[in-house]
Order: structure tokens, then sequence, then C-alpha cells
């Protein structure tokens, strides 16, 4: 009889990273460490932590009323709506795409796929008002498809589905890079072994290989989405701003500001940060799910 | 035949690595593959259960060919070197997941397990996940996981490989066992000879993709058929030998060999010595007959049982010795001795001792050795360092000898050196090539090697005897060859015989231009005109050619 293997392994490995550290005993070493964590500390207060509750103290300057009315306001409610539905259209599909490419690169091998793998990594790379103008650029009036869709009367710069190619674009990568090198290091063995006892492709998928790759996948959804929720510069872009109908949250914002509607602006900015916050909180819920469920793991 | 294996053979990039192989395994047999890594045994297994396709041949599985079958219907189970357990799955649903797959109902699937699970002594350890047993106990669920199904056949790859020794051995107790309950049959893939031994009803070994020799182990220890598989089960030390009608003449010593000399012909042989079977004392006398060579002992080893000895020959010339050559090519003996015999005689290191042959075993390879053979001295040197022979003789553990020749050749000549031509006699691809094999197939060479300069390592060996009576020793020969050369046979179709064609060699030399890197392997039975009929294939060539020369009876 075995016993079970402590479920904390990372944490005892940690505890004695910490005690084989050189000179982790002397004045010295304990003086920089405190200075290490008081210039980190107060950059990250002047850096982070004091423009958050700057948004959040203008946005209450003057009080609670007029902080909720501002989301009464039906331009806001239609910035909040449009980006949710960014959001719950662009992430599924990016989902799927990054799954998809990602079983291509760590599983297949074939022509082209270094190539494909540094495609995947260029929404990173390029700025994203460029991702926005290459949008502009294919489907705009003067556009390489201008003429044909605007005969066939279909708009998709300055309308929905513009943003939502743009937003696309900007959030495709953050699935498929977190998967990639996770199924790479995973390998095939447990899927030749489903194989091998008769289960087909798909039972193989939700009963052998999602599970296994569950968390990776979620954190690059959080990844991805968090994104959606935040893109400016290639949503502004190809949106043609018109209030109501193609502005976005971060777009409203900078709407509200420019009219001098700073409780407006920093209201739906907070809104956004507590959504960011949010993600955030869920990331680390998933990190450390992952971590528990990494450490037995660790001995394949 | 429970898993019957015709001509498999898979590519990858062009390059065979499982080359060839035909087998038939029996109903219920514990067949074992051993080979050194990258020798295609896995891949081998990987095919049969169809996770990897073939590129020739069939396989069938009792009966039904399932070359063409998914992995999934050929209902195999597998084993896998790191267990390959579902890792969020309990031991319960991991074993349960055929049954899941075959929509078995619950309480039988319930049923089912308690069964696997007691085959292999891990009751009570249903809702366990596998992060929480041991190396050994997570390889026993994952061979209770490959049986669920009831599969006809059971594979394993490579199964303790990630387990320390006492585990190891008790889990291939448990397997053995399994499997004789079972009556399944079963191969396992293995580069561990002692597990092959342990485990076998019968071994097949494998080397550069091909299948050597199979059979019972002891049988295959005591009576190899090649250099490799001579020295890869256990220890060997290879002599050069002479075969005569008294036996096997070693330096000094003739020891009574194996079977009964084949031919009248003295020829020469390759003798496999165990260490085992090297007797060690003060001196000659002490050995009378079996007394073949003095050395110093340089290297004493305790293993527990047995004292492993290497001996370096001082006058180790009277008999050549092949695979132990140390770096410095001073060659050495390994030997072994009992407890018993250590006490009965003392030994230390640096100390002189004659070394005895108690039993030997001759290969039945054709091809003993290599012998450069050439006009000058100089010349025959350059040949000896030919890339693609220096290759051939370490791969094949064989010496290459120098021989010169002066009147190599000239018509009327005979050789200046009266000793026959022994193993296979290597001559340079220059202008009279032709000839100068003519004079040595003429004068008792047996094999004629013809040379170009800087060949390839041949990709493709084509093989084509000229006469029906050399078709046997052709095919020895070639065969004894691809052993070593990771290289695919091409057997070429009956050809016009007789002296009056002349068509024969712009034929093969067509043929020999049709792909990169080839090697010809010709039987000839008849050598008159052989020069004039050959000239356009040798004189200047460009392709290794190995002639066989066997003398009609």
């Amino acid at each position: 009889m075995a016993d079970p293997r402590p479920a904390a392994a990372p944490r005892g490995a940690t505890a004695a990273d910490a005690a084989t550290r050189p000179g982790s005993n002397t004045w010295g070493s304990k003086l920089v460490r405190w200075l290490f964590i008081a210039v980190s500390l107060s950059f990250l207060a002047a850096l982070l932590i004091a423009p958050v509750a700057t948004v959040f103290a203008t946005a209450l300057a003057h009080g609670l009323e007029p902080y909720l009315a501002s989301f009464a306001d039906q331009d806001t409610l239609a910035a909040i709506r449009l980006t949710l539905m960014t959001a719950a259209v662009v992430v599924p599909v990016n989902t799927l795409f990054g799954l998809a490419a990602a079983w291509a690169i760590a599983k297949f091998e074939f022509r082209g796929k270094s190539v494909l793998i540094t495609l995947i990594d260029l929404p990173l790379a390029i700025s994203p008002v460029i991702s926005g103008m290459v949008f502009v650029l294919l489907f705009g009036l003067h556009g390489w498809f201008g003429v044909w869709l605007e005969q066939h009367d279909i708009s998709i710069i300055f309308a929905l589905p513009g943003i939502l190619l743009a937003t696309m674009f900007v959030t495709f990568p953050y699935v498929a890079r977190e998967l990639i090198p996770l199924m790479q290091q995973l390998g095939n063995d447990e899927e030749e072994a489903a194989i091998t006892l008769g289960a087909g492709g798909w039972m193989t998928f939700f009963r052998v290989t999602l599970p296994r790759i569950r968390w990776g996948l979620l954190y690059g959804v959080i990844l991805s989405n968090a994104r959606a929720m935040g893109e400016f510069g290639a949503v502004s872009v190809v949106s043609g701003h018109i209030r109501g109908v193609t502005i976005t949250m971060p777009l409203h914002i900078e709407i509200l500001y420019n009219e001098y509607n700073f409780v407006g602006a920093f209201a739906v900015a907070s809104l956004l940060t507590l959504l960011a916050g949010l993600t955030l909180v869920v990331k680390n819920l998933v990190e450390r799910a992952r971590a528990a469920q990494g450490a037995p793991s660790e001995g394949a | 035949m429970s898993i019957t294996l015709d001509q498999v053979t898979k590519l990858y990039g062009g390059v065979p690595v499982v080359n060839d192989v035909s087998l038939d395994i029996g109903d219920g047999e514990l067949f074992v593959l051993l080979g050194p890594s990258g020798s295609g045994k896995s891949t081998l297994l990987r095919a049969v259960a169809g996770l990897t396709g073939v590129d020739h041949g069939s396989i069938a599985l009792h009966g039904r060919d399932v070359t063409r079958v998914a992995a999934r219907k050929r209902g195999v189970g597998l084993v896998f070197q790191n267990y390959a357990l579902f890792r969020h799955m309990t031991v319960a649903d991991n074993i349960e997941f055929a049954l899941r797959v075959r929509h078995m109902r619950a309480r039988a699937r319930r049923a089912r397990r308690q069964e696997l699970l007691r085959l292999v002594s891990l009751e009570g350890m249903d809702e366990r996940l596998p992060a929480q047993l041991s190396g050994g106990q997570q390889q026993r669920v994952a061979v209770a996981r490959a049986l669920a199904h009831k599969p006809e056949v059971l594979l394993l790859d490579e199964p303790f490989g990630a387990l320390d020794a006492k585990i190891r051995e008790e889990l291939r107790r448990t397997i053995r066992a399994v499997q004789r309950e079972l009556g399944i049959t079963t191969v396992l893939v293995t580069h561990d000879q002692e597990e092959a031994f342990t485990m076998a009803d019968r071994i097949g070994i494998m080397n550069l993709g091909r299948l050597l020799e199979v059979g019972a182990p002891h049988e295959l220890y005591s009576r190899p058929a090649t250099r490799f598989v001579a020295t890869f089960l256990g220890a060997a030390n290879l002599f050069l030998a002479r075969r005569t009608a008294d036996g096997i003449r070693m330096g000094a010593a003739t020891v009574a060999g194996g079977e009964p000399p084949g031919s009248a012909r003295e020829h020469e042989v390759v003798a496999v010595v165990r260490p085992e079977e090297v007797a060690v004392a003060a001196s000659a006398t002490g050995l009378g007959e079996r007394f073949i060579a003095c050395g110093v002992v340089d290297e004493m080893v305790f293993s527990g049982a047995l004292e492993r000895l290497r001996v370096r020959l001082t006058d180790g010339a009277a008999a050549p010795l092949l695979a132990t050559m140390d770096a410095a090519a001073t060659p050495y003996v390994e030997a072994t001795r009992t407890q018993h015999e250590q006490r009965a005689f003392e030994l230390h290191r640096g100390q002189e001792v004659a070394l005895g042959v108690r039993r030997v075993h001759v290969l039945p390879t054709p091809l003993s050795s290599f012998t450069v053979c050439a006009a000058s001295a100089p010349a025959a040197e350059a040949l000896a360092r030919e890339p693609l022979l220096a290759a051939l003789a370490a791969r094949m553990k064989t010496r290459i000898a120098i021989r010169t020749e002066p009147q190599l050749g000239a018509a009327q000549a005979a050789p200046a050196d009266p000793a026959p031509f022994v193993g296979a006699t290597v001559v340079s691809c220059e202008p009279h090539a032709a000839q100068r094999a003519e004079w040595l197939l003429r004068h008792g060479a047996g094999e004629v090697l013809v040379l170009p300069a800087n060949a390839a390592v041949p990709q493709r060996v084509l093989i084509q005897w000229l006469d029906p009576a050399v078709r046997e020793a052709t095919l020895a020969v070639s065969a004894s060859v691809l052993r070593h050369l990771p290289a695919e046979a091409v057997q070429g179709a009956e050809m016009p015989t007789g002296p009056p064609s002349g068509e024969v060699a712009p034929e093969l030399a067509r043929r020999l231009a049709e792909a990169q890197a080839q090697m010809l392997m010709v039987g000839v039975g008849d050598i008159r005109r052989f020069a004039e009929r050959f000239a356009p294939l040798l004189d200047g060539g460009r392709w290794p050619v190995l002639i066989v020369h066997r003398a009609a009876p």
C-alpha cells in the first residue's frame, strides 16, 4: 500500500528552494530583500494603484448618485451591450480556432507548420491600429472588396461585423499560444491508449484530451476575453464612432472624456476596471486550480 | 497463428526503420522483441497495434488481415512504457474505459473490473487516482486496462523501463502469471536481454530494422547465427578460426566444433566463445589440447556470483580476435569464473595466465573477414582505408587483412602467397578490375568485392544470380551483408545465363544506374570469359559489386 503523495508538493519544493538559496541568513541579504520589496511596491503604487484609485475617486467625486445616473444614459448602455456582445461572439470563435490550430501544430507534421506558428503571433507583434487599418483597406469603401460589398449592400467597416473582425484579429493568439506548448508537452500517449481501447475521435477528444488541457484552455479564454473587452486601437479605426451603434466601452470613455463629462467617463472606466478585476480574480483561481492539478502530473 | 507479419516494411523519410520483417507468433505465446534502441522494435509493435501504418507487407491477427484496419478496431491491448494512464480518471474509470466504449452495463463493468484488479493484485484501489499510486502499481493498472476488453493480443512496449530493479522483477512475475492464466498471445518489446531471457517463450532479435534471428532463449544463446546476436545476447569473444577435417583450429588448438564440417575444403570461419567457456590456467600445460593463447590479466570485476576478467593477449597473433579490440587495438579476451574456480586458482591484476577454450560455436556466416588485395602494398593500404569497406568491417565486427599480389590479374601467373584466399577479397575498381576479379576467382576466392573509390553506404542492394546452382550461396552472402546495412534489398528477375550471352553486364549496369547509392550482389557459376563479359560493369565502374562464385559440383 503506497501512501498518497502529499498534494502540496510545489509548496514543499519552494521551501526547499529557499533553504538552499545562498546567504539567506545574513544581514546583508535581509537588507537587499527589504530594499527590493520596497522598490517594487512603490513602483506598483505609483504606476498601478494610483491610476486605478484615481479612476474610482473621479467617478465618485460628486457622490454615488451622479455615478449611478451616468449608467442610465442610453449611449452608455448601448456601449456596454456592444462590448459584452463582441466578447460573447469573439471569445468562443477564437477558442475553437485556437483549439484547432494547437491540435494541428501539436499532433501533426505538415508543410508550413513553422509559418503557421509565426502567423499566429502576428497580431501580438503589430500595432492594434494597423490591425484595424488592414480591415479598412480590405472592406472599406475604397478597399479591395469595397465596391462588391457596396453593390450587395453589406456593410462591414463602421458596423458591427468590422468591430467583431478587428477584435477577433487582435485576440486570436491567446488561446492557441496557451495550448500549443501544453499539448506538445503532454504528447500523444493517452490519446493513443484511448484509441487502442476502442475509442473514436470525438470520444478521445472529450474524455481524454479536453480534461487534460482544460485549465490551459480556460486560461487562454480568460486572456482572450480581457483583451476583447478592453481593445481600443483596432476597434477605434473600424468603428466609425456612431453613437449608440458602433461605440464600445473603451471608445465611449474617450468620447465622454473629450466632452468634459469626467464623472460619466470615469464611471464607465470604473466598470471596465471592475470587469478586468473580475477577470484577474478568475484567472488567479484558474492558476491555483492548475497548480493543484499540475502537482501530481509533474511525475509523468 | 495469432500474429502473422508478412514482409512488413516501414519507411521514415525513405529510410526503412522496419525492414522486410516476416514473423509468425503462435497462440498463447509470449514473444519478446529484443534490440538496441533505434532498431525498429517499437515501431513494429506500434504497427501491430495499428498506431503506425506500414509501407509494405501485411499484418494478420488470428488469420484476419488487419493491415488496413484502424487501431480502435483491431482489438489489441497496448501497455506503454510511461503507463499512459488517464490521469484525471480513477483506477476504476481507467479500467472501465474500454468497457464504456463498448456500452457495457454498469454491473457487468464492475464485475469485470474486480476480476482484473484481482488479477493484477490491486484489490481495493478502485477509487485512487493514478498520481496516488507508485510506478509499479500504475503499470499494473495499465495492464488491467489493456486487458479489460479481452483483447486477442497483448502488446507491451518496454513496460518495465521506468521502474526500479526490485519492482521490475515483481511486475515481470505478475505479468508472466497473468499471461499464463489468460493464455493470451503477448508481444513484449525490450532492450534488456535479461528481461528477454526471463520472460520469453521465444525471442526475436532486431537490429537496423531487420529481424535477425528468432528462437528460444537457450537456442539463441548457445547457437547464434549472426555476429550481432552472438555479441548482443550476452558477452562473446569472436575469433577467426579455420574449419578443418578434424574440427575448429584456433591458433595451436583444435577444438571439436558443434556441427560436422560441411565441405572438405578447409576454410575460414567465425567462432564464438562465451566468456564462461574460456578456461584460465597458470600455464599452457595445465590446459593441454585446449590452449589457445597467453595473456595478462588487465581487469578484474567482482559481480556477485561471477568474476569478470579481461585478459590482454600477449601472443594473440596465433588466434585473431575480432569483436573485442580496445581503443589501442590490443586484442583481449573476456572470461568469467565462478566462485568455485576463483578459490581453486586465485588471480591478481597483471598476472600472466594461459587461456583455453572449452567449447566453441561456429557462426554459419559465409563472410568471415575481408582481405584487400592489390599489386603493391601502398595501393592495398589505400584500399583498406576506403570508407565503405571500413564501415562494413566495423559493423560486421570483422577485420581487414592486407595482401600484396604483384602478379594480380596477370593471366599466366600464380599467386605469390601460397595461402588460400579466405573471406571476401577486395579489389579496387580501376581499369582491368574484371580481369583481376577473374584471376582471384580462378585462384580460389569465393567472394570478390570490387570497390570503387569513395563509394557511399548503399541504400539499395540488387541481388542477382546467373546460375541456379549459386542461388543459395548468393542469398546467404547477401543476407550476411544486408544485416549490417539499413538498405533495401531488391531481388533481380531471372536473367539470361550461359556463356553466349554478353548482355548480362550492360543490363546490370543499367539497373544500377537507375537509383542512387546502389550495390550489386551477383552470383556466378561459370567463370569462363568472366573478364570479357563483366568488363563493362566492373572496369572503372561506379558501384560496389560483390561477386559470389561457387564451382559447379
